[in-house]
């Protein structure tokens, strides 16, 4: 029998996608643009249209990944708020004993591995270097977005340098993804839970030994507050939530339209009278 | 009709010995067409003596004798063309002069060639001269016409550049090849480079006033052959111009070809990086896409011209410079319009970020070269840890 244990509902999963798909698309059509002299560039850029196409690809993905984090923001508001589900997700001092603990245990120093709870400290890692590394793109994005609106408050030099932690950003976003997501998701046992919901019990012992642990004793590691409180939560989370994200989409419409930060047309750089015979000219020998 | 003029005066106004001469000549041409004699065959020899003979004949006959043909015998020409101050007169009215300086025709190119003048010359069979152009722009296109037959490679060049596309367009004033090359006194290599820019002078003298106040022309003028002469950037024959996108498009190539030369820059203490700087910024990357997949599109990104200037390009230290730090501002508002004073700041001037002159820059990018590898280096070291905590336990487990 494969019992299986909740993980991620509906709204969840397509959070996930929605934000994996704006990232993929991201780091390919900007990761062109980092590195143009590549032969893979060409290949892509050409694919996508050309540059202009490819950056406007890059900037509708900006987009839905901005829109993913402002829902985010929500379901994340909620849990913590309205639900007091933070212990789940703040990194203690737990988790660095956690992963001290699991170099013990792969050197063979010890024999158990550590007890983690609904997210484990790789997790926890991930989800940080991800509120971290979306912070930083979007604000070194906008700022490359909006150069004049951004030099009017700040040096000039804050571009080139908002593009230098942007590439580095993505850089460092990219590989983290490669290294850490896909060997911790996908190599080590294929984790089904952003397709089915859930994870087996082979699963949750292996990687959430103490959080099956409550389960099974009846207990819960963050418990769920009485319905009436989390109803009474929600009546004041929902109309600040429904605010804040009336806000910050108001913010990303300023920094999808702020500027017209260059004009369209080709100014010619000379005025001059191209033919304009010399003074004193013969035309024949 | 056209007419010959001679000494300013029509023919016929004045029978003196010149015309007879050109007379005689006729007689000759029309004897040799006649009796199937080779033109320019071995009779030539007996020319003169011949020669003053018809003339006298046509003198004392007072007839006019129209040959079909002219010999193609260059002392046919020369004994008319060498006479100072000949004119040939249009119909429009125009004039042009039509002596021919036998001496220096001998020491050009075609003289050297033995070329002969009805060679180009070919629509003239008879005296007095057809009228091959009603005016003097269309008999200077229509006989460079004729270049083609000897010189393709330079024609099937010139016909991609921006001179006949200007012609196709109706055009008439743009240049065809009598307009550079002096078909009678043109020597090899036909133009020095150093003597490009006069020559472009005679149509663009607009440009050339530019160019000569320039830091390129300031030189080439004094006799320095390092600097960009108007051939260098527009090509030879197949000149190309600013309509032209792919010519703008690609002009960062142009500038680097010298401004990318270690061994050149250093006899000025100019930087070579300012090609790689370029590139490697917003508006190089994507000039550099647009010459990858879109050569015959137009990018609204700068080319060095767009910052530098054109023609009276000038060096960025002097204050007159449209690159020159007070004048920056402006320059970037040409396509930034609503660019402040922190704006231009935003273009590192083609220096590596160092930590001095942009520090912030410098210590972003010195962040992340740190940041990166400690990261990811972490995180690889607990993959590689678990992969062989893994491979242990299952070996002991077996």
């Amino acid at each position: 029998m494969t019992e299986s244990y909740p993980r991620f509902n509906v709204s969840d999963r397509i959070e996930h996608w929605v934000q994996s798909v704006s990232f993929t698309v991201l780091a390919i059509t900007g990761l062109v643009q980092k590195w143009p002299e590549l032969g893979l560039t060409d290949t892509i850029i050409n694919w996508l249209g050309g540059i202009e196409t490819t950056r406007l690809i890059h900037h509708v993905a900006a987009a839905v990944l901005l829109f993913a984090v402002i829902y985010h923001i929500g379901t994340a508001g909620y849990r913590l708020y309205v639900l007091r589900q933070g212990k789940l997700i703040y990194p203690s001092m737990r988790d660095a004993w956690a992963a001290i603990h699991a170099v013990g245990y792969n050197l063979g120093l010890r024999q158990e591995p550590p007890k983690e709870g609904h997210f484990t400290f790789a997790e926890k890692a991930e989800y940080l270097a991800v509120v971290w590394g979306t912070a930083v793109m979007a604000i070194t994005g906008f700022m490359m977005w909006n150069p004049i609106a951004t030099t009017a408050l700040l040096p000039g030099q804050f571009i080139p340098a908002a593009k230098a932690a942007h590439g580095g950003e993505a850089i460092l976003a990219v590989l983290a993804i490669i290294v850490w997501h896909i060997y911790h998701v996908h190599i080590k046992s294929f984790n089904k839970s952003m397709f089915n919901g859930s994870i087996t019990r082979h699963e949750m012992e292996e990687e959430h030994a103490r959080e099956l642990a409550l389960i099974e004793s009846g207990e819960a590691e963050a418990p769920l507050p009485p319905v009436t409180v989390v109803e009474k939560r929600r009546k004041i989370f929902m109309p600040v939530y429904a605010l804040v994200a009336i806000v910050l989409l108001g913010g990303v419409y300023l920094f999808l339209t702020y500027e017209q930060t260059a004009i369209v047309t080709i100014t010619p750089p000379e005025q001059v009278q191209i033919y304009q015979p010399a003074p004193t000219t013969t035309t024949l020998p | 009709m056209s007419h010959i003029i001679i000494g300013g005066e029509q023919f016929g106004e004045r029978m003196n010995r010149r015309v007879g001469l050109i007379v005689g000549l006729l007689v000759i041409g029309g004897v040799v067409a006649a009796s199937g004699a080779a033109p320019g065959s071995a009779s030539q020899v007996d020319q003169s003596a011949q020669l003053a003979a018809a003339v006298q004949a046509a003198v004392s006959t007072g007839t006019m004798v129209h040959a079909d043909v002219i010999s193609t015998d260059n002392k046919t020409c020369f004994a008319c063309h060498k006479g100072t101050g000949l004119t040939y007169e249009f119909p429009s009215g125009e004039s042009v002069p039509a002596t021919i300086d036998e001496d220096k025709w001998l020491a050009s190119e075609h003289g050297h060639q033995d070329m002969a003048c009805v060679q180009c010359h070919t629509g003239i069979s008879r005296y007095p001269h057809e009228a091959t152009a009603t005016d003097l722009r269309s008999f200077v296109v229509n006989e460079s016409k004729v270049c083609v037959e000897c010189h393709e490679e330079q024609a099937t060049m010139v016909a991609d550049s921006v001179h006949a596309k200007a012609r196709a367009e109706g055009n008439q004033n743009a240049a065809t090849c009598s307009d550079c090359h002096d078909p009678h006194y043109a020597v090899n290599p036909p133009v020095s480079r150093t003597e490009v820019p006069a020559t472009c002078r005679e149509c663009h003298s607009a440009i050339y006033d530019l160019y000569e106040q320039s830091v390129h022309g300031e030189a080439l003028t004094t006799g320095n052959p390092d600097v960009p002469t108007c051939t260098d950037c527009h090509g030879v024959h197949e000149i190309q111009g600013p309509d032209n996108s792919p010519f703008r498009l690609f002009s960062p190539e142009i500038c680097a070809s010298c401004h990318a030369d270690k061994e050149l820059m250093a006899k000025y203490d100019i930087s070579t990086s300012v090609f790689n700087t370029y590139v490697s910024d917003f508006h190089g990357t994507t000039v550099l896409l647009f010459e990858k997949f879109a050569p015959d599109q137009q990018t609204d990104k700068p080319v060095c011209i767009d910052c530098h200037g054109v023609h009276d390009i000038i060096p960025p230290n002097d204050p007159r410079s449209t690159v020159f730090e007070g004048n920056l501002l402006a320059t970037c508002q040409r396509c930034h319009p609503d660019a402040e004073t922190n704006f231009p700041a935003a273009w590192l001037g083609h220096y590596e970020p160092d930590p001095h002159k942009w520090p912030l820059v410098f210590y972003v990018a010195l962040f992340y070269k740190i940041l990166i590898p400690t990261v990811i280096g972490v995180m690889l070291l607990f993959v590689l840890l678990d992969v062989f905590g893994r491979i242990r336990r299952r070996r002991q487990h077996d």
